[in-house]
């Protein structure tokens, strides 16, 4: 217990006066004659018993009342929670800041930012003397004690929000840390915070209170800057049919819009797709009007065809004024390049094996007319020898006959450079020790061993997950592709996988069917069964058409193949902030040392050192917008492009309840969340110096009082 | 009320100064609240002849009597037929207590004394005064003149309550003055030993007396209205008590109360009639007491 005025506590020896008063000063009782006296002589001994004892009560409340005056008014206050020593001892103090890029978010003329910088600054100047501040944000790093409060004060002013935030939990775990090298006993880490969920995921809770378990005291208080009911429209992050595509197809780009807002009416806004053209400029490429009503999201998709070869970049926006501009725009790039060409190569007659193939990854229809995204070439095995595939991204062997081992392994240096191979075996195996050879087992899962038969047409492909890319188009409808109507009656099994093969996809009995084998910068798709079977022949099995005349599922697995074997579907172009952008090379670029990276808002910074083999890595990728990387010029000329995102974690603006963020604390209690100065003073105030017993004293003093009152007037009740 | 029974209150002959006048209202208030009382019109003349026996006044033989039947009878007097009384007066100090400052125990007393003076003298009964106080002080003897009223109430105006009081001594002393049966009406506050007033009240009930006891307390004394603290003193004996009046009063009146019921019990037992009065009782209590104790006599 501390007092604010411990010397009135001397006040309390005024508790002599009613003593002395009692003594010496003793009220005459009214007088009276009463001739009936002798009667009441015989009860008086009693009566003088109990009169004492209400003197001495009537003492008592008198003492009692002068001792709680003095108490009250030396302001005593009981410590509740981790308060040390008096109100005015330094403490070490840790300002932990959100500064996700949802603390943008205005109101009032005022982003939460600013209200939490507010705020901040007004705490600095009601921290003890000689206290330790140490100012955190989401964007992470070391942090350190500042050498004086005005040093916190210019680091707070600086604060700005950052698009790759950390969450609070990880940077109240930076704050523990840091607690921990202060000497003083009096710690404390105080959060601004706008409330949001996202800035609390439970995932790191554990760290969090592993870390504070660590100081033996912390104060914490959370000081919510958060707006109850925002108003907002947002973007989800764009996704694109594909990042890296040929000139013949279209690029579909989709968004989620919505709208929050504490109001119940529908919303329209207009939804914008702009692209960069040659000069740099924006363009508009489509426009989008959607009805929103508060908490729903709809999809908008724009689709765009007749995209140049080159890096394409655009920003999608959603029109119309909000809170939160941060989320209000979303950028995309993608790559366009010439069609990938494709070498089918079969035994003869190579056309009938390759028709399903061709047709669902060229259709005539779409070939004819120069829309296909691929170009296939169809091959006799037997001229595989001598063709030169050095024009090919990728070349697919179609139920196989035995192969010369130059063929092999002309096949492994092509997918050694970074290509791809599809390897489909079916009944021209023949003889397995044709594919046994030391070429071969460079490509193949391994040895093949025995035909398997399912002549039943029981059995059929079951992917456990889809998590493989070439099955990654499964996954939206994953559990409706109707797979047992496209039964496999033979397969061909492997004994001693290579040690590198893993099992893309298992028929329903747990047999493995598709393998894939990387071998240097390239990899080697291995089905075990025919893709394409002759029509003619009895098949080996249904996957074209299947039982059902439905070809759609084939069609999209030999595409995914085929995004997957020319390098389509490695492409990644569109990051969300802070993460490290990867860029392929092409094969045919000589590497190099030096890159210039043209980030947003025309950045310019060399890249250096940061490109290993024929990748290149980016990780200043902390702005939003669209980025590009450049070097050299003529025809060994770099231009990739990528963007980043905010992601939508980020902006959301989902408050969190106290009870979930009790869970996000576990056992560390912390002070509720204080809006205005008043509340921090006071909360700051009941834990740091404890809560004060004034007005709770005063209540049990006017109640002391008022029974000294009353007995002292049915002692002393005046005569009427 | 009627305009003549109001002055049955206390308060209202309080302002009456002259006794005599108190004496007339306080009767004629109560006789005309009487008209249907069984008492209304009983007979004062009333006389016989007796047969005489030794002790009797010679003087007092009817020689007529004699002369026709050769035998002594004695002619006996109106007087004996009716009662005699003696207004017994406490003069103790305590009966010049007065709670409210308006009538003493004693004024109340000396009032009801008056009135029935006044009935008795009416009615031919002879009556007498004595005042005590340790000892018989002032006394006068019973007649049924009508002079005997004025004289009566001249000493009752006269005397004034003050000092020591011994009820016992001068009841006894009052015993061996009385030569024939009489109604002693004694108008004190007993605040005196129970057993020795109750002793000499059975004594003069031994004697053949009727004793009526006129038991005069002050209102205050009946009700104890105290509170807070007080000190009270006794003025006779000038103890002091100092106690907290609220949280005494129960045990008070529980007190009063038992030493009434003492007396009420054993009055009833010797056949005494016993009449708790205070100071804010209408006095007819004390008239209808005297009425039938007369009732029985006659």
């Amino acid at each position: 217990m501390t007092f604010v005025n411990a010397t009135l506590l001397a006040g309390a020896a005024m508790v002599a006066l009613p003593i002395i008063l009692h003594l010496i000063m003793r009220r005459k009782p009214r007088y009276f004659e009463f001739p009936a006296l002798r009667l009441v002589q015989q009860r008086h001994e009693t009566n003088q018993r109990r009169l004492r004892l209400r003197h001495l009560l009537l003492l008592a409340l008198r003492a009692a009342a002068i001792c709680l005056l003095a108490f009250a008014l030396s302001r005593p206050s009981v410590q509740f929670g981790s308060g040390v020593g008096s109100r005015e001892a330094p403490v070490a103090a840790v300002l932990v800041f959100d500064t996700a890029p949802r603390m943008q978010y205005r109101q009032g003329n005022q982003t939460r930012l600013e209200a939490a910088r507010e705020m901040a600054l007004w705490l600095l100047g009601q921290l003890p003397a000689d206290s330790q501040v140490a100012v955190l944000d989401s964007r992470g790093g070391p942090g350190a004690f500042h050498a004086d409060i005005a040093t916190a004060r210019q680091r707070i002013e600086r604060l700005e929000t950052t698009p790759a935030a950390r969450s609070l939990t990880e940077t109240v775990e930076d704050a523990a840390q840091l607690l921990r090298q202060s000497e003083l006993d009096r710690k404390e880490i105080y959060v601004f915070t706008d409330q949001c969920r996202a800035a609390w995921p439970s995932a790191a809770a554990a760290r969090m209170q592993a870390r504070l378990a660590d100081l033996r005291d912390v104060g914490i208080y959370l000081i919510d800057v958060g707006i109850e009911q925002p108003t907002n429209t947002f973007l989800g992050l764009p996704r694109l049919s594909a990042q890296a595509m040929s000139t013949n197809g279209s690029l579909v780009a989709y968004t989620e819009v919505g709208l929050i807002s504490p109001a119940a009416a529908t919303e329209t806004r207009a939804v914008e797709l702009y692209l960069l053209d040659d000069q740099g400029q924006l363009r508009r490429a489509g426009v989008e009007t959607v009805e929103l009503k508060p908490g729903e999201t709809r999809q908008v998709e724009f689709r765009i065809g007749s995209l140049p070869i080159g890096v394409q970049q655009g920003v999608i926006r959603v029109l119309g004024q909000d809170g939160l501009p941060a989320d209000d725009e979303r950028y995309f790039t993608v790559s366009v390049q010439k069609p990938w060409t494709i070498l089918l190569a079969a035994p003869a007659p190579a056309d009938e094996y390759a028709y399903f193939v061709r047709n669902a990854l060229a259709p005539d229809t779409a070939r004819l007319r120069g829309q296909s995204r691929f170009v296939c070439t169809v091959l006799d095995q037997r001229r595989l020898l001598d063709h030169n595939l050095q024009s090919y991204s990728s070349v697919w062997l179609l139920d196989p006959a035995p192969l010369d081992p130059v063929a092999w392994k002309n096949l492994a240096d092509f997918v050694a450079e970074g290509r791809g191979v599809g390897i489909f075996l079916g009944r021209n195996v023949g003889r397995v020790d044709a594919f046994a050879g030391t070429a071969a087992l460079e490509l193949l899962p391994g040895r093949p061993s025995l035909q398997a038969r399912r002549p039943n047409g029981d059995f059929y492909f079951a992917p456990r997950d889809y998590e493989h890319p070439v099955l990654a188009v499964f996954r939206p409808v994953a559990g409706t592709v109707p797979w047992q109507a496209f039964p496999v009656f033979r397969f061909w099994q492997f004994e001693e996988l290579a040690p590198n093969t893993t099992v893309i996809l298992e028929g329903n009995d747990g047999s493995p069917l598709f393998y894939e084998r990387p071998l240097g910068a390239g990899r080697v798709l291995t089905l075990a069964t025919p893709l394409s079977d002759r029509p003619d022949a009895k098949a080996w099995n249904l996957l074209p058409v299947g039982v059902i005349d439905n070809a759609a599922p084939f069609v999209m697995l030999c595409h995914q193949m085929a995004d997957y074997l020319v390098g389509a579907a490695d492409e990644m172009l569109n990051y969300t902030c802070g993460q490290t952008a990867v860029l392929n090379l092409a094969p045919s670029v000589q590497p190099r040392r030096s890159f210039l990276l043209i980030a947003p808002g025309d950045l310019r910074m060399p890249l250096s050192g940061e490109s290993s083999g024929n990748r290149i890595a980016v990780s200043a990728t902390e702005q939003p917008g669209n980025y590009r990387v450049v070097a050299g010029g003529g025809d060994d000329a770099v231009d990739l492009g990528f963007s980043a995102n905010i992601a939508p974690e980020q902006t959301e603006l989902d408050r969190i309840s106290l009870d979930e963020l009790k869970e996000v604390f576990g056992p560390f209690s912390f002070q509720p969340p204080a809006r205005s100065q008043e509340q921090i003073e006071r909360v700051v105030s009941g834990t740091r110096v404890g809560r004060e017993l004034f007005g709770l004293i005063l209540v049990i003093l006017a109640g002391v009082l008022a029974a000294e009152y009353l007995t002292a007037n049915r002692f002393y009740r005046d005569a009427e | 009320m009627s305009s003549v029974e109001r002055y049955l209150q206390p308060s209202v002959i309080n302002q009456i100064k002259r006794l005599d006048l108190r004496a007339q209202f306080i009767v004629k208030g109560f006789l005309h609240g009487l008209h249907a009382s069984p008492f209304h019109g009983f007979s004062v003349e009333f006389s016989e002849h007796r047969k005489y026996t030794p002790g009797d006044d010679p003087k007092d033989i009817d020689w007529l009597i004699y002369a026709k039947t050769d035998k002594y009878y004695v002619k006996k007097f109106e007087a004996e037929t009716n009662i005699t009384g003696y207004l017994a007066m406490d003069l103790s100090r305590s009966m010049a207590y007065t709670y409210r400052q308006e009538l003493t125990k004693f004024d109340y007393a000396v009032c009801l004394a008056a009135a029935l003076c006044y009935l008795m003298i009416h009615q031919q009964d002879p009556v007498g005064v004595v005042a005590f106080d340790t000892r018989i002080r002032r006394s006068l003897a019973p007649k049924a003149r009508r002079s005997q009223l004025a004289q009566v109430l001249s000493l009752l105006a006269s005397i004034r309550p003050a000092g020591q009081t011994d009820i016992a001594q001068s009841l006894n002393q009052l015993a061996a003055m009385l030569r024939h049966a009489s109604l002693v009406m004694l108008f004190s506050d007993l605040l005196a030993d129970p057993e020795g007033v109750l002793q000499a009240l059975y004594r003069l009930r031994h004697g053949g007396h009727d004793v009526i006891v006129f038991h005069v307390i002050d209102e205050a004394e009946a009700r104890f209205p105290f509170d807070g603290m007080v000190e009270l003193e006794d003025p006779e004996s000038r103890q002091r008590l100092t106690l907290d009046a609220d949280a005494f009063r129960a045990d008070y009146l529980s007190a009063i109360e038992s030493f009434r019921q003492r007396y009420r019990r054993e009055c009833a037992q010797a056949r005494i009639d016993y009449v708790p009065l205070d100071t804010s009782m209408r006095f007819d209590r004390a008239l209808m007491e005297y009425l039938q104790r007369r009732s029985v006599r006659s």
